[in-house]
């Protein structure tokens, strides 16, 4: 049942890449943030070929790993190859996203059919979809997130801190992930939101912190052999932390700095990060019971407050959403959330398109946009958050009304 | 205070709707509305001195005796386009011909514009202006002033050496498929319908046009026409800049349309008692009311009011300036000074225009609406509609659960009856929504194929009524006998399907309603007009005639579709689509359409 379903989807996915509208798609901003365009990526896996420090100039900012990848393996073309790659990545997340819901299930009993929707929501999301049509490196991303959860529930150390390394590379901001990724490790995946236990593993944690530091730099080494100096982190790793390209994008980032003064860049760059480290401790605590709920709600609030975002990454958290059943009837405003990220998502191509091509708006209209594209996944997080904890309360009783948990 | 909200609910929705309602009334009022203003200080209007003569005045009338000839003797294209042609090489000016030809289904349209380059005498002409004249007018009679007012303007403008643009001066053959093609041509767009050859004299980029219309004799006032494709309007700076020249500069009194208030002022009387139409508000609401209605009708269905409205796709701010035919005062010599004066306003520009308004409501010559003064009214009606669809789907997570009848006859008063929570499966209202969108899709391609618009006329859609009355009587049968008698188990049967439909139609509508007035503000008005009571009154009936008798009042909110579509053999809103890409017709066809059969089917299913 769900190897059909996947290859269906799969199907529709290699259809809609051959379609025209990709080549609509690969330009658009909302989809790939300069740190995960496909035109970069060609420019810079041209000027490494040919010999020159892609890093040098300002326009490539992808890691040098991809580049490797990229310039020896696999060739980027943008017609069959490159598609059927993306789909190929896609797939594979979806896979691991099934696994990681058959390994939460307590019995082999309970998952069935819901495995095909699963898949169905990974696959034909459009905030997944857009942006693997448009060759964007955010699927790359999502796929070695989930395959890193897939190895972390199946308690694999090893592998699951390794592919959280390359992840990092790709996406400085999952190193932030790493906290829960390893209580994930040591407590398993089996969901036990209704019913908390304390986590004793903190002390086995630590140390386990070290192999990840350990692969995180010998990717590190490695990356810098390829790329022949240390250039690259400045570009790729510092853009994150820096910010120096304020090319429009679904995020609350650049428009607060696009009216900054330049005195106050460096303060506010510092508060903006360390405004994304303050959510790792509360939550992996209060989640201590269940490390995958706790992965998936940080997921979604970076997905919200990094600072180059695409589409694919709140795609991912609503994805991830599916696999999490057991919450839906403690969702407060399931509509609510739903009305928001309907307009929020017909209102940001409108006025991009408004602002940039029509030129009757301005950056405003598309800033209000995001606003509510923030709004939405927000009101999305809060909801998830609020049903994980109130599961644990159970059925109200007659007469009194759960108002904290 | 929840519990408030949701008992005082109908009542806030229903002062939603009546305020939403009276305000789209109150937009053409006085009192709301401020007067024209500048924004751009570049433009400086009417403070040049104009040098247009009486000689330019009689060089036009030679050239009119020559175009007055060419009608006469019926002459076709390429005569026309040789002779403008001549014209302009006479003058010195380089000109050229383009050829073109659109075929769309049914029809094939064919014509040879002609244009001359005036380049900028003393810069590059990195941009330009452009004066185009279409042969046949808006009012469908030939234009032959305006295009003499073209020619001898070329002769007046070659003369002077302040020009800072290239100045473009276009005769577009047909009305506005001429223009289509020369632009496409000139901005590098393909459209799969159209042959045309490519433009041979490139100039630079265009920033602002003007098109003149002047079918008459005399004019009395120039009237301003400015409502381009898709509901696009250009920046108002240009029409008010020419608003100012033409009053101040011209003496020509400049009007919105052609509406003539001597006009309106005998409508009024005619219509309303003596004691009403006298008083100056009535008078003055009625004024701008007619302003308002007449800009809805060309907004709502995207079409351009003139050939201008072609050129605002490449974000060039144009618009047409029509001579109000009348036994008045005016002729080539007001015109001619008004034009000089508005270019040379345009001249000055060194930036496009950016600062004055892009959404607006002209409600009469010198007052307009901004955007925040008409945009709540069909937002607020979106707002009820939401609230009333939030308030279905609550209701439907809900069921109240009778106890059983040995319990009611203990106690004395009766225990009050428990509300327990119950599913709502949303799979299936999603999968409705999308098969109604599918039937918009289809329906929109049977419209728009050619082969089906050749071989149809006014009388095949006739058999439309009794057809649908068939398949709605079918559809009502069915839908009938599938709901299962709700059981006293413990645990409730899910929610109904006509509650979750009509709680995401009318979600969906709100949202549609709420995007379209940001782009198109008239067309949110249509849907909120058209649709805002019927689908917040939509309920499901028992019994097959109540049911049919529902689905058939329904359908004739479909009216408005069918006439707009399928009215003529080769529709309006159709060609508009094919040739101009306007999108009215898919959007009825593809959104408005699946939302009234939404509304329909809820109104099929039981209870």
């Amino acid at each position: 049942m769900e190897t059909k379903v996947l290859a269906g989807a799969l199907a529709i996915r290699l259809l809609a890449a051959c379609s025209p509208l990709q080549d609509v798609l690969q330009d658009d901003q909302q989809l790939a943030s300069p740190l995960t365009s496909y035109a970069r990526l060609r420019e810079g896996v041209y000027l490494f070929k040919h010999g020159i420090d892609p890093y040098s100039g300002g326009v490539f900012r992808q890691s040098p790993i991809l580049l490797s990848l990229f310039s020896t393996i696999l060739p980027l073309s943008p017609a069959l190859l490159s598609p059927l790659l993306w789909t190929l990545c896609d797939g594979i997340g979806a896979w691991s996203l099934s696994r990681i819901w058959r390994l939460r299930c307590k019995s082999s009993v309970t998952y069935g059919s819901r495995e095909g929707l699963i898949v169905i929501s990974y696959l034909l999301n459009p905030y997944l979809f857009l942006p693997s049509l448009a060759l964007s490196t955010s699927t790359f991303d999502n796929t070695l997130f989930l395959l890193a959860l897939h190895s972390a529930c199946l308690g694999n150390l090893e592998i699951s801190l390794l592919l959280l390394a390359l992840l990092t590379h790709l996406s400085p901001t999952s190193v932030l992930l790493l906290p829960p990724i390893l209580f994930l490790n040591l407590a398993g995946p089996s969901s036990r939101l209704s019913k908390p236990i304390q986590f004793v593993g903190y002390r086995r944690a630590v140390p386990l912190a070290l192999h990840y530091v350990t692969y995180l730099s010998s990717l590190a080494l490695i990356s810098t052999l390829v790329s022949g100096g240390w250039g690259w982190i400045g570009r790729t790793w510092g853009a994150v932390l820096t910010l120096p390209e304020l090319t429009p994008n679904p995020g609350l980032w650049w428009y607060f700095f696009t009216e900054m003064f330049d005195y106050f860049r460096p303060f506010f760059l510092m508060a903006f990060s360390m405004h994304l480290i303050i959510y790792v401790a509360p939550i992996s605590i209060k989640f201590q019971h269940d490390p995958l709920f706790a992965t998936f709600l940080l997921q979604g609030i970076f997905a919200i407050f990094k600072s180059y975002p695409t589409l694919s990454d709140p795609g991912l958290f609503l994805s991830m959403l599916s696999i999490f059943p057991e919450i839906y009837p403690y969702l407060k405003t399931p509509i609510v959330t739903t009305l928001l990220h309907l307009h929020a998502s017909l209102l940001l191509p409108l006025f991009h398109r408004l602002w940039l091509s029509q030129g009757t708006g301005n950056a405003n209209f598309f800033y209000a946009s995001t606003l509510v594209f923030g709004l939405a996944n927000g009101f999305a997080v809060l909801d998830a958050m609020w049903a994980g904890l109130r599961i644990a309360f159970g059925a109200a009783k007659e007469g009194w009304e759960i108002v904290q948990t | 205070m929840e519990r408030g909200i949701y008992r005082a609910l109908p009542v806030i929705r229903i002062f939603l709707f009546i305020l939403g309602y009276s305000w789209m009334l109150m937009l053409p009022s006085p009192q709301l509305g401020r007067g024209i203003y500048i924004d751009e200080n570049a433009l400086q209007p009417g403070q040049v001195n104009t040098y247009w003569s009486w000689d330019d005045v009689h060089s036009a009338d030679v050239y009119l005796g020559h175009l007055e000839q060419l009608r006469d003797q019926n002459a076709s294209s390429v005569e026309k386009s040789s002779f403008l042609r001549s014209v302009f090489s006479e003058l010195g000016i380089p000109a050229a011909t383009q050829a073109y030809s659109f075929k769309t289904g049914t029809m094939t349209l064919d014509g040879i514009n002609t244009y001359g380059v005036l380049s900028a005498p003393r810069t590059s002409g990195t941009e330009a202006i452009v004066i185009a004249a279409s042969w046949i007018s808006l009012t469908a009679g030939p234009n032959l002033r305006g295009i003499a007012t073209v020619l001898s303007l070329a002769a007046y403008l070659k003369r002077y050496s302040l020009w800072a643009k290239d100045i473009i001066f276009i005769v577009g053959d047909g009305y506005m498929d001429g223009m289509q093609a020369w632009l496409g041509a000139y901005h590098g767009l393909d459209q799969s319908n159209l042959d045309a050859e490519p433009i041979k004299l490139h100039s630079g980029v265009i920033w602002t046009a003007l098109a003149i219309d002047y079918p008459g004799h005399s004019f009395s006032h120039l009237g301003i026409f400015y409502e381009g494709l898709n509901g696009r309007l250009p920046n108002q700076d240009l029409m008010n800049s020419f608003h100012i020249i033409s009053t101040h500069t011209g003496g020509v009194p400049v009007v919105v349309y052609d509406h003539v208030e001597e006009q309106m002022d005998s409508i009024i009387s005619r219509w309303l008692p003596q004691l009403l139409s006298r008083q100056a508000y009535i008078k003055e609401y009625a004024r701008r009311a007619r302003n308002v209605i007449r800009h809805v009708r060309y907004q709502a269905l995207g079409r351009a009011s003139g050939v201008h409205g072609l050129f605002h796709r490449f974000r060039i701010d144009a618009i047409t300036v029509f001579a109000v035919p009348a036994t008045g005062p005016h002729g080539f010599h007001a015109l001619g000074r008004v034009i000089e004066s508005t270019l040379r306003t345009m001249n000055n520009l060194l930036e496009r225009l950016h600062a004055s308004f892009f959404f607006y409501v002209l409600t009469g010559p010198g007052t307009f609406l901004k955007f925040g003064q008409y945009l709540p009214s069909a937002v607020i009606v979106s707002v009820a509609m939401m609230f009333g669809g939030l308030r279905v789907w609550v209701d439907a997570g809900w069921v109240k659960q009778q106890w059983s009848s040995e319990k009611v006859n203990h106690g004395p008063a009766g225990k009050a009856p428990k509300w327990k929570t119950r599913r709502r499966n949303v799979i299936i209202p999603l999968v409705v929504m999308l098969a109604t969108h599918v039937v918009g899709g289809i329906t929109f391609f049977v419209v728009t194929n050619s082969w089906f618009l050749t071989r149809t006329d006014k009388t095949t859609y006739l058999p439309i009524i009794p057809l649908s009355l068939i398949v709605f009587s079918i559809l009502s049968a069915l839908l009938t006998s599938d709901q299962p008698t709700n059981s006293q188990h413990d645990e409730p049967s899910p929610a109904p399907l006509s509650s979750l439909l009509k709680a995401f139609n009318l979600c969906f509508a709100s949202t549609v309603i709420s995007i379209t007035s940001v782009l198109n503000f008239s067309l949110a008005a249509f849907l909120v007009i058209l649709l805002g009571i019927p689908l917040s009154i939509s309920s499901p009936t028992i019994g097959l005639t109540s049911k049919m008798a529902k689905a058939m009042s329904y359908f004739i909110l479909l009216f408005p579709i069918w006439w707009t579509l399928l009215a003529t053999p080769m529709s309006q809103s159709i060609w508009d689509w094919q040739v101009l890409g306007v999108w009215f017709a898919p959007f009825v066809c593809i959104v408005y359409l699946p939302l009234v059969l939404q509304a329909t089917v809820v109104c099929m299913l039981d209870p």
